[in-house]
């Protein structure tokens, strides 16, 4: 009768792997949260004394199947002991709270170059409305310009636009504020996946949405209402081009990662650098739904370009002293 | 040692699966080389359309609960807005909570058997989670919306844009480890990790029948085959007994003989025992020899030729 080395080592260890299949399994079905503190300890042991075995296993026992299963035990049990600890909500809080607003801080540089090309954009389109106004139509596609152009007079601006009728609670909040949150939050969602092509589709995006801004400043300024446009536009605007540049930002960064990687290969460069930048494009995406609240809600209720005006600067103070403060104790 | 280890169980696979998988080793915090399996393209194709068949489900079911809410005309656009709204949300959020929640799977996955996990072998954390699947809306559902505007913008910078987002969409057929966009953005890959179980150990005598081995062998004999030959007569020796697996037993069992010169018939009732028997003694002398450092990997007794080592 042969006992083999290899037989007794896997009958004085076999009771702890059962014990640690069966806790593994129950955290697959049922999430981390079904262990105990303390099981929650005796996993991370169980754990690494499994992993202990696969290398001994490895070295003296050519029983096929047990290796596999010590192999495929070992990483289910890293994967629950190294998986994610955090439900959607905590990580969510966590996020909002300091994960955000540092990874903002880091992308100073990129949000520059952002506002650069914004700036580019606005002073572009001006330019070529102000010299001619039928250039604004070539300029504008005509579902966002929605009838406005160079035939419009001040009159039809001031009561269609500027100050139109509230439209109801219902709508206001409801109907404008969500279609325009989800049209805001995709085109951020591509203003920062676009970086992963190199940026240049990012910057051309900023550059044209700043043109088309540019457009409409210029079409108000020739009227004479240039600052009651700007008022009308920032009570949203300050929150929604802030959230427009930070996913830009996100995607220049990745963008960066991709063609100058440094010392690190590009692909461990792009995983180290992305995983903030998507952070800052998801916060993004909330600042977005801020916007549309806004804009759908409480622009036309705040009806005089002062109130707006004052509006939109209390909201800039708030946002500079979110991503200058927040979160800074842990930076 | 655990590239040796491994290769014999890599060939052995090799052998009775058909297919080479694609394998990775990942090193865990504590220095445990890992080997873990790629989800092939299909397998990952299959896990995607199975979640968005789920999602479609969800959506119908939200569409069948607001709807009625909201049923009088005058009403039904802010139904409609709500539930274009939910549908937003559950389309950005279903993939990253069911990661974040079962360990790196979603329904899916769960039944392809995928994971999703760090490439560089640390923790799976929330922010990677986020990143893998904020991408996915480029990869798959801005080239879906750039086809169906394709009708009225058809214009070459329409085409170029689509051609770009689609070669982002087909990145996995292009490296080694089938990543996409969002894989390489948050440091992520798709193994493919199917559950195995323990069965009993070959080399005790099975628990009805308590009886002492009956064959035995000497050194020469067991030193005809190396690890790779023990471990396809292991695999063999498990699977299930019927009249199939005793042909190729009979089979096997006589090469045996014939290789190592065992001159005495086995009776067909005693073909079993007697390989059951030689894996026993086979597995001994080998395990003693790799103690000793005299590895034998297959009865040529070289190393395969094949690069198993990343």
């Amino acid at each position: 009768m042969i006992v083999l080395r290899s037989a007794e080592f896997r009958r004085a260890r076999e009771h702890a792997w059962s014990r640690l299949d069966e806790m593994v399994s129950l955290v697959e079905r049922k999430g981390i949260g079904a262990l105990s503190a303390d099981e929650a300890q005796e996993i991370a042991l169980l754990y690494r004394s499994a992993a202990s075995s696969l290398s001994v296993a490895r070295n003296i026992a050519l029983d096929r199947n047990l290796i596999l299963y010590l192999e495929n035990l070992t990483l289910r049990a890293y994967l629950v002991v190294y998986g994610p600890r955090r439900g959607v909500m905590q990580s969510l809080a966590a996020f909002f709270t300091g994960g955000f607003p540092r990874a903002v801080r880091k992308l100073a540089k990129h949000l520059v170059i952002v506002s650069a090309a914004m700036l580019i954009g606005i002073a572009a389109g001006y330019a070529l409305v102000r010299a001619d106004l039928e250039n604004f139509s070539s300029l504008v596609p005509g579902l966002l310009a929605g009838g406005r152009g160079a035939g419009s007079t001040r009159e039809e601006l001031l009561s269609d636009e500027l100050f139109a009728a509230w439209p109801g609670f219902v709508d206001a909040f409801v109907v404008f504020a969500n279609s325009l949150f989800r049209h805001n939050a995709i085109v951020g969602i591509f203003c920062f996946g676009l970086g992963f092509a190199l940026g240049v589709p990012t910057l051309l995006l900023v550059v044209y949405n700043g043109a088309v801004l540019g457009a409409f400043i210029a079409l108000h300024a020739a009227k004479g209402l240039a600052l009651d446009f700007v008022a009308w536009l920032a009570i949203h605007g300050v929150t929604e081009i802030l959230a427009i540049f930070l996913c830009a930002a996100a995607g220049l960064s990745v963008a960066e990662t991709v063609i100058f990687p440094g010392d690190l290969s590009r692909l461990s460069s792009l995983a180290s650098r992305g995983r903030e930048a998507a952070g800052v494009a998801a916060g993004a995406v909330a600042m977005f739904f801020i916007a549309g609240f806004i804009e759908g809600g409480f622009r036309q209720l705040v009806a005089s370009t002062p109130g707006r005006g004052a509006f939109a600067l209390a909201t800039a103070a708030l946002w500079a002293l979110y991503f200058t403060r927040a979160g800074a104790g842990d930076d | 040692m655990t590239d040796r280890a491994a290769s014999h169980v890599d060939r052995v696979s090799e052998l009775f699966g058909g297919m080479k998988r694609k394998r990775r080793v990942i090193e865990s915090p504590e220095g445990v080389a890992l080997s873990v399996g790629i989800a092939t393209r299909g397998e990952r194709l299959y896990a995607f359309l199975i979640d968005i068949a789920l999602m479609t489900v969800i959506i119908f079911c939200l569409y069948a609960l607001v709807i009625p809410l909201f049923f009088s005309r005058a009403d039904i656009q802010i139904g409609m807005t709500l539930i274009l709204f939910l549908v937003f949300i559950v389309r950005n959020l279903y993939f990253t909570h069911f990661e974040l929640a079962w360990q790196g799977r979603t329904p899916g996955k769960r039944i392809c058997g995928l994971r999703v996990i760090n490439r560089y072998g640390g923790e799976l954390s929330p922010s990677a989670v986020i990143a893998r699947n904020l991408t996915r809306e480029v990869e798959f559902f801005l080239p879906l919306s750039l086809f169906a505007s394709l009708g009225d913008a058809g214009t070459a910078a329409g085409l170029a844009a689509l051609g770009w987002v689609l070669a982002i969409a087909a990145l996995p057929l292009f490296n080694r480890d089938n990543l996409r966009a969002g894989d390489l953005i948050g440091g992520t890959m798709v193994i493919w990790m199917p559950r195995r179980a323990l069965s009993g150990d070959l080399s005790l005598p099975a628990p009805d029948a308590a009886r002492e081995a009956v064959y035995s062998f000497t050194r020469e004999q067991l030193s005809v085959y190396g690890a790779f030959e023990l471990q396809v007569l292991e695999e063999l020796l498990r699977s299930p007994p019927n009249r199939d697996s005793d042909r190729v037993l009979s089979g096997v069992c006589a090469k045996i003989r014939i290789k190592i010169g065992w001159a005495d018939e086995v009776p067909p009732g005693e073909v079993r025992r007697f390989l059951s028997d030689f894996y026993a003694s086979e597995r001994d002398d080998l395990e003693r020899g790799q103690l000793f450092g005299r590895h034998r990997p297959d009865k040529t007794g070289t190393t395969p030729s094949r690069e198993t080592a990343e």
